[in-house]
């Protein structure tokens, strides 16, 4: 069963091609890591995965429908695009039960992700006054807010201490065990190799390999996924062809 | 939409910079009626009787508290693109016209809230010092039950106004500069410039002034009916152009 599904997305901003003709499927109960370089259009797939931008055709879908469609998403997809998306003036736990109400989330589960994140104890503090890992834990627990199946993650790990980062190595893994879709996007190699099962890789906007993880190096000769990356997003690889030597689904 | 609404108006309540000058509003309420009555007598005013009563009410709840809310609503929802708490908003309710309408049925149930307690508060108070000045309250007088009725209605629509204005703009800034400039500088001189006296009654000022005190015998202001038509009529273009666009722009960039 395919949770994300990304067919032929293309995005434009005027004269530049952020995203184009991209095409993957994500399965259930897996974890993908997505890499790019900066400026790659792993950001821009996201936000149009989760219809903060629209395509300029293609269609991005999450259980067979665009997120715009979806009743109650947050039930269905937890997702983390920014960690700086809290007014600095509210409380943690009152940012989350802001965002929870839409999807009539009792605050009960408010306070059981803000413990499960380890942020029970600043719960009551400004978001303004939290360091980076804090406002990133705290996106990451509003993402958690719904106990959702699928769950859509840009950079999760930017900011976080080696503790927190082996923390949420831990979590994805446990969110994967239990059958849930992880999408995950990172420049974090080393460790991303580490947790993902399977990679998407973009480059310009254009796919260059989805695959499994032990398939891709196995079949690419490479040594490690940095090895395969830096060859496959150099300026003087062979761009435009997926890489990998297995469809593009990853079902 | 009621999910939506409870989440809007916990924002109101946890936004300082928002309710702040509600608070403060529903001070100055008091404050009014505590300085008219205190003045009343001295130099060239007016010695207080049971016909001060209505003019208490209008004066105290008027034009500060529809500003109040405007700028409270304005803080609201061009801050959500400032903070960019918009992001979040629009991943737990992606069908967008539903969340500006959530801000805007928010906005004017505030408006109504915040009217009525400052009617609430101004006809206590009212109460209290033409009662300790031995003036008889007469509750049923020509003038008492319109101000209690348009002081919350006119503060909704300013409501409305807020939030339809940060919508449209997303920037905190610009829309509180947008909304003094117009009250203090615009709506002034647009009679001048446009050499056409009469155009000023038809202006949200002069049309909420209306609303509040009524047609002026020398006919220079427009009927309460129309003026309330008129200023209905500005939110309802505000908050349908915040709404159109907050449904096209795209959300999470630089900007939003």
């Amino acid at each position: 069963m395919t949770t994300i599904a990304v067919e032929a997305l293309t995005k434009r901003y005027g004269t530049v091609t952020a995203v184009d003709d991209l095409t993957f499927e994500l399965a259930p109960g897996r974890i993908t890591g997505f890499l790019g370089p900066n400026g790659a259009g792993k950001s821009t797939t996201m936000r149009l995965l989760l219809g903060l931008a629209r395509p300029t055709s293609g269609r991005a879908t999450i259980n067979g429908c665009p997120y715009a469609e979806l009743r109650d998403p947050l039930r269905h997809v937890g997702a983390l695009i920014d960690p700086n998306v809290f007014h600095p003036g509210r409380s943690g736990r009152t940012a989350l039960r802001i965002a929870a109400r839409p999807a009539r989330i009792p605050d009960q589960r408010v306070e059981e992700v803000l413990h499960l994140v380890g942020l029970g104890s600043a719960a009551h503090r400004r978001a303004g006054g939290y360091s980076q890992g804090m406002r990133q834990r705290l996106a990451l627990a509003a993402a958690l807010l719904g106990d959702p199946e699928t769950l859509v993650l840009d950079e999760p790990a930017n900011g976080l201490d080696p503790e927190g980062v082996h923390w949420l190595r831990g979590l994805l893994r446990r969110l994967a065990a239990e059958g849930r879709t992880v999408f995950v996007s990172s420049h974090l190699l080393a460790e991303l190799a580490q947790t993902v099962d399977d990679v998407v890789i973009i480059n310009q906007g254009r796919l260059v390999a989805a695959d499994s993880m032990a398939d891709l190096l196995e079949h690419t000769n490479a040594s490690s996924l940095e090895d395969f990356f830096l060859g496959a997003t150099s300026p003087d690889a062979r761009p435009t062809h997926p890489t990998s030597t297995r469809s593009r689904s990853l079902s | 939409m009621r999910s939506l609404i409870s989440a809007e108006l916990l924002k109101l309540r946890s936004t300082r910079s928002a309710w702040i000058p509600l608070t403060a509003a529903l001070a100055i309420a008091v404050i009014a009626v505590v300085a008219n009555t205190s003045m009343a007598g001295h130099g060239a005013n007016t010695h207080l009787s049971p016909a001060a009563l209505p003019g208490l009410l209008r004066a105290s709840g008027g034009q500060i508290v529809d500003g109040a809310v405007l700028l409270a609503w304005i803080v609201l929802s061009a801050g959500e693109f400032r903070h960019r708490t918009s992001v979040t908003t629009f991943l737990g309710e992606p069908r967008r016209l539903r969340i500006a309408a959530a801000k805007l049925v928010s906005a004017a149930l505030t408006g109504v809230a915040v009217g009525l307690l400052a009617e609430a508060l101004s006809a206590a108070t009212s109460a209290a010092a033409l009662s300790a000045h031995h003036v008889p309250l007469n509750w049923s007088q020509p003038g008492v039950l319109s101000a209690m009725v348009a002081v919350p209605l006119l503060a909704a629509l300013f409501g409305v106004l807020g939030a339809g204005l940060g919508l449209l703009l997303r920037n905190t800034a610009a829309a509180l500069g947008l909304a003094l400039m117009w009250a203090f500088v615009v709506e002034g001189i647009i009679p001048a410039v446009t050499r056409a006296p009469g155009m000023v009654r038809w202006l949200p000022e002069a049309a909420a002034n209306a609303v509040l005190h009524g047609a002026s015998p020398a006919a220079t202001t427009l009927s309460a009916g129309v003026a309330l038509a008129v200023l209905a009529g500005y939110a309802a273009l505000l908050a349908g152009a915040g709404a159109a666009l907050t449904a096209r722009r795209e959300i999470g960039t630089a900007t939003g």
